[in-house]
């Protein structure tokens, strides 16, 4: 009696560190958030009468659909580029570079530098006068410096896909490494080519680092709003920058939480929808 | 004894406050970035030997939102279209005339701007104002043939920023479709005029800019040839020899904006030293400074009277009633015209 009451209370005393953190950094914050996007903005400050007019109005807002259907597009070919390129080199690492750490840090070094650093990077390379037409009208290839390489979402995607580049990269290569040789021996012994066996062994065993790299890049850059609002122009807003525009200039904080609350619920579905639809199709190619 | 160190260390710095006299540092500015510039309160300087301590902020909705969260200083520095709205939300409390030593030497035109004063009481003491207009390439656009309609032409696709803010877009189509006497209480009928404009600008707009360094540039490298932008970018492009100016002419539209400093309800500093401050903002030598350095009209008369004169025919400043009289004023727009201005103008932007 007396022991169990000690394990009791040993437990208790073990989760509450983790308890509390959990509750005042994630919890808290979304309580916080659900409570705001059911009150509303007067002029300069809340009425706090619980009401469902914000979802209403978000929710039959074309502007609002448009810019949430574009911002999981721009961040769904963001994780296909990024988990695509960064694939070959995750398989380079593992499998093929001797000094792997070596490796591991030239890939993680552009990375100690700022990240808006990195945005500004491009849009000297993309440029008007920038890099790329600089290097095409030297080379007489252009009369004119192309436009169409900055302020729209390609340029949005190609900024992404190279800032998360190490977050695919790192998952995928510890996925990799971790696949056991003799797989791919027998692999070999029962009469599999290169090809056969990269899709039935190495791929689906990689499964579980794709899901987590794409995860890793598609949650956060559909909230991205740095990059499309420094690289982006018109044509490349994303939802966040709606948002943003809510808890600064238009200072509607009920609206802007509303909104994050339904950019939350749909980045939520996709992610759910893909990660299983990848471990189903996992499990088809084995 | 490192620990013991830094044990007293940091005592030293705790108890340090308390007995020192007030430094200069001891008051704290909620500013712009680039106004912690020393020659703008020169006779501070001279008194405290410490430049006031500054926090900055991009724009002034940032600075609403971060003030009524709870940030605290004892001076901020917003616009007169602000000024109601910070009253209204009990940020900052009324000035007193009979402390401001330069205040029967300010501009009588800028006292007369709304925001200035409320209600009798001086909420805002003004520093700088200035325009914002059109600027356009000289080499590439003739001066006869400019006009704000010109934005509108598809013609110059891709040529073409605007600010991304909506307060000043809808200055600029208010102007535009000629409602600038009705910016700040536009009827529906002028506000859907306004809103077909800036529909009908947005297939030229290469970007919505949102800071000025972004916009220069690019006026600069020929991206874009008009832009619809404050009198700093027209310096910086002179200053940078780029064939450029701003369209100047009232007739064919041009805003006018006034700045200034207010005292917030949250300070902790002593008034003297607010108003050493502000004297020393307002001080014709000041104003000398801001006018040759920085190309921005201050709000002191004098400082017009002792500034290099060739300048100040160059910036336009020789005729300052003409900005007074024709020019559209940034004042507070009806708080829910301003709501709408906001509401469709990110519609416009992403080109519903």
């Amino acid at each position: 009696m007396f022991k169990l009451r000690s394990d009791t209370s040993r437990g208790l005393t073990l989760a509450a560190p983790a308890t509390l953190y959990v509750g005042l950094l994630v919890a808290a914050p979304l309580v916080i958030l659900v409570a705001y996007s059911m009150w509303t903005q007067t002029y300069v400050s809340i009425d706090r009468t619980p009401t469902w007019a914000n979802y209403r109005e978000a929710l039959t807002d074309p502007l609002v659909r448009h810019l949430m259907i574009r911002s999981i597009l721009i961040a769904g070919a963001v994780t296909v580029a990024t988990v695509l390129t960064a694939y070959p080199i995750a398989y380079f690492i593992a499998f093929r570079a001797r000094k792997k750490t070596l490796w591991l840090l030239l890939i993680t070094i552009p990375f100690w530098s700022s990240y808006l650093l990195r945005v500004f990077a491009w849009k000297l390379i993309l440029g008007f006068n920038g890099v790329m037409n600089s290097a095409l009208m030297v080379t007489g290839m252009i009369d004119e410096p192309l436009t169409f390489l900055l302020y729209n979402e390609f340029a949005v995607v190609l900024t992404l896909a190279h800032a998360w580049a190490p977050f695919a990269i790192l998952p995928i290569y510890v996925s990799l490494q971790k696949i056991d040789p003799s797989l791919l021996e027998a692999a070999t012994d029962l009469g599999n080519g290169a090809v056969a066996r990269f899709l039935r062994v190495t791929l689906p065993l990689t499964i579980p680092g794709i899901i987590a790299a794409s995860l890793i890049i598609f949650i956060p850059t559909v909230g991205d709003y740095v990059t499309p609002s420094l690289v982006g122009g018109s044509d490349g807003k994303m939802i966040a920058n709606l948002i943003q525009v809510q808890f600064g200039a238009a200072n509607n904080w009920p609206l802007g939480a509303t909104l994050s609350l339904l950019a939350m619920l749909a980045v939520g579905f996709v992610a759910l929808v893909f990660a299983l639809g990848l471990t189903a199709a996992g499990r088809r190619i084995r | 004894m490192k620990k013991m160190t830094l044990g007293a260390l940091a005592l030293s710095v705790a108890s340090a406050p308390l007995t020192a006299t007030a430094g200069g540092a001891d008051l704290t500015v909620f500013d712009w970035s680039g106004y912690e510039d020393t020659g703008f309160f020169g006779s501070y300087m001279e008194e405290y030997n410490e430049a006031p301590s500054y926090t900055f902020f991009g724009s002034q909705e940032e600075a609403f939102t971060k003030l009524q969260s709870g940030f605290t200083a004892d001076l901020a520095h917003p616009c007169s279209d602000a000024v109601r709205k910070w009253v209204a939300a009990d940020l900052i409390k009324p000035l007193d005339p009979a402390k401001l030593d330069h205040w029967d030497a300010l501009l009588p035109q800028i006292k007369e701007v709304d925001g200035i004063m409320i209600d009798g009481e001086v909420y805002m003491m003004p520093f700088e104002w200035g325009n914002t207009g059109l600027i356009y390439r000289t080499d590439k656009i003739a001066d006869d043939a400019i006009s704000l309609q010109l934005l509108a032409d598809p013609a110059y696709q891709g040529k073409v920023a605007i600010p991304d803010a909506a307060s000043s877009a809808y200055a600029l189509a208010a102007l535009a479709t000629g409602n600038a006497a009705d910016y700040t209480k536009m009827s529906d009928e002028q506000f859907q005029e306004a809103s077909d404009y800036l529909r009908k600008v947005h297939p030229n707009v290469r970007f919505y800019w949102s800071d000025a360094g972004q916009m220069d540039q690019a006026m600069a490298s020929g991206e874009l040839e008009m832009g619809w932008a404050w009198n700093q970018s027209e310096l910086n492009l002179i200053w940078n020899d780029t064939p450029a100016k701003m369209m100047r002419d009232v007739d064919k539209g041009i805003a006018t904006w006034v700045c200034g400093y207010v005292h917030l309800k949250s300070s902790t500093a002593s008034d003297d030293q607010v108003y050493d401050l502000l004297n020393a903002l307002s001080a014709k030598e000041s104003g000398k400074y801001i006018i040759e350095s920085w190309g921005y009209p201050h709000g002191n008369a004098e400082a017009f009277e002792i500034a290099d004169q060739e300048l100040i025919a160059t910036y336009g400043f020789d005729d300052v009633d003409q900005f007074f009289e024709g020019s559209l004023f940034f004042d507070a727009v009806d708080p829910a015209l301003e709501a709408r201005m906001l509401k469709e103008f990110e519609r416009i932007k992403s080109g519903f």
